[in-house]
């Protein structure tokens, strides 16, 4: 069996999300995410327009073009997280604690993926952390909604949340997430015990295919050679791919 | 724009609704049906930001920063400070981002004028100064003696860049300038 870090997970198991032929993107601060596009264009995606924003994989000037793009609907695929996610497809960018006017810790926030999350066709959410602490069934500030009423305009919706443990697929109808596959060696109880939300699990779930050998090799070699090479977090790709 | 409000994708069921007075949730007048976020036209008194070039008849060349042309058109006053100021911009100085003279109020020659920040094309952020920003954020004593240092206590633009923009970064950058 093939040994990989967490990171490298994430990022195989993010560009298995890119379909040939769309235009999929990831925001600022997104290293796992700009590796994921990155090799899924050199994989099973060779069409898809990849915009990795503020990068030399960033065709726009203004975030208003970006904006644009997004809110016209022209977007397949968006990749994003938050420092809380919650069962209910929300997740919080803002700040953490019971009470909005005193919290406990303040974070940039954003107010683009509250549109882009009703805009891109699909949004992948991803966490870095699997943990009780980030995975709840209610976010302390919701800074983009998982669910809409029916008579709000929403061209699309949260499709998937992949953590270094799980994934679960968004359930349009019941308007939850429910856990999908689980990543060997990790289990059952291992996912329920790391989650803070019911996982209502009926039946057996199936592991996470692996990181093929592929997957890993162009990842480690092709695709860290090409962040160094343009300036597409560099320092991250020298650090946290093929070490 | 000019017009009082623009419709906008996304924001519904967001705790960021619940905290401006200035986008609510409006029906689609054409279907009667449909609900979206409308957000409310903002209309400045005045605008104040910093360009790569500008001219004597107040045009300005902005680079990249093509977002502070919707700024400038929706402002009533428009004060743009620049790294440098020519008689008139040619054809080939009014590239990227252009903001015509009749916007603009004034113009300010002001060397380094975006430091810490950085200006598009000419230098980028003082990293350093921006971690000695970030740490003095972190409470209201130390962000006051970092305004007092950096703001209250300096005379004024020049004294500015002479002690806190770095010197590596003057010297050259002005001889291109100028």
């Amino acid at each position: 069996m093939m040994e990989y870090s967490e990171d490298e997970l994430l990022a195989v198991l993010l560009s298995r999300e890119v379909r040939d032929g769309e235009i999929s993107a990831c925001g600022a601060l997104s290293q796992i995410p700009a590796a994921g596009l990155l090799l899924a264009r050199e994989l099973h995606a060779p069409n898809a327009e990849i915009l990795i924003l503020r990068s030399a994989f960033d065709p726009f000037h203004t975030s208003r073009q970006f904006h644009f793009l997004a809110q016209r609907g022209e977007m397949g695929l968006f990749f994003v997280s938050g420092v809380q996610i919650d069962r209910h497809g929300n997740y919080n960018l803002h700040q953490l604690g019971p009470d909005p006017e005193r919290p406990k810790a303040r974070f940039p926030g954003g107010y683009g993926g509250g549109m882009i999350y009703y805009a891109a066709r699909r949004t992948v959410v991803f966490r870095t952390e699997h943990t009780r602490r980030s995975l709840v069934e209610r976010v302390d500030f919701v800074s983009a909604a998982g669910a809409t009423p029916p008579d709000v305009l929403r061209r699309g919706h949260p499709s998937k949340m992949v953590t270094p443990k799980a994934t679960f697929r968004f359930d349009k109808n019941a308007a939850v997430f429910k856990l999908d596959t689980i990543h060997p060696p990790w289990t059952l109880d291992d996912i329920r015990a790391n989650t803070g939300f019911e996982l209502d699990v009926k039946g057996a779930i199936p592991a996470t295919p692996a990181p093929t050998e592929e997957e890993l090799h162009v990842l480690r070699h092709v695709i860290r050679r090409r962040m160094i090479d343009t300036g597409t977090y560099a320092a991250w790709a020298e650090r946290s791919l093929g070490n | 724009m000019g017009v009082p409000y623009v419709p906008v994708l996304g924001l519904v069921g967001t705790d960021l609704l619940k905290r401006r007075d200035d986008m609510v949730i409006a029906v689609d007048p054409f279907d009667g049906r449909t609900k979206t976020v409308v957000a409310k036209a903002m209309r400045p008194d005045v605008a104040v930001f910093h360009a790569q070039k500008a001219d004597r008849h107040g045009n300005v060349s902005c680079g990249y920063e093509a977002e502070v042309v919707m700024l400038a058109e929706a402002s009533r006053h428009v004060i743009v400070t620049a790294e440098t100021i020519v008689e008139r911009l040619s054809e080939k100085e009014a590239t990227g981002a252009f903001i015509p003279g009749i916007h603009v109020d004034v113009v300010a020659r002001a060397p380094f004028g975006a430091h810490p920040a950085g200006c598009a094309g000419l230098y980028g952020p003082d990293k350093a100064h921006m971690a000695e920003y970030v740490a003095a954020s972190q409470d209201d004593a130390s962000f006051d003696e970092y305004l007092r240092t950096y703001v209250l206590d300096v005379k004024d633009h020049d004294e500015y860049v002479e002690r806190f923009v770095p010197r590596h970064w003057r010297e050259p950058a002005r001889a291109v300038g100028e």
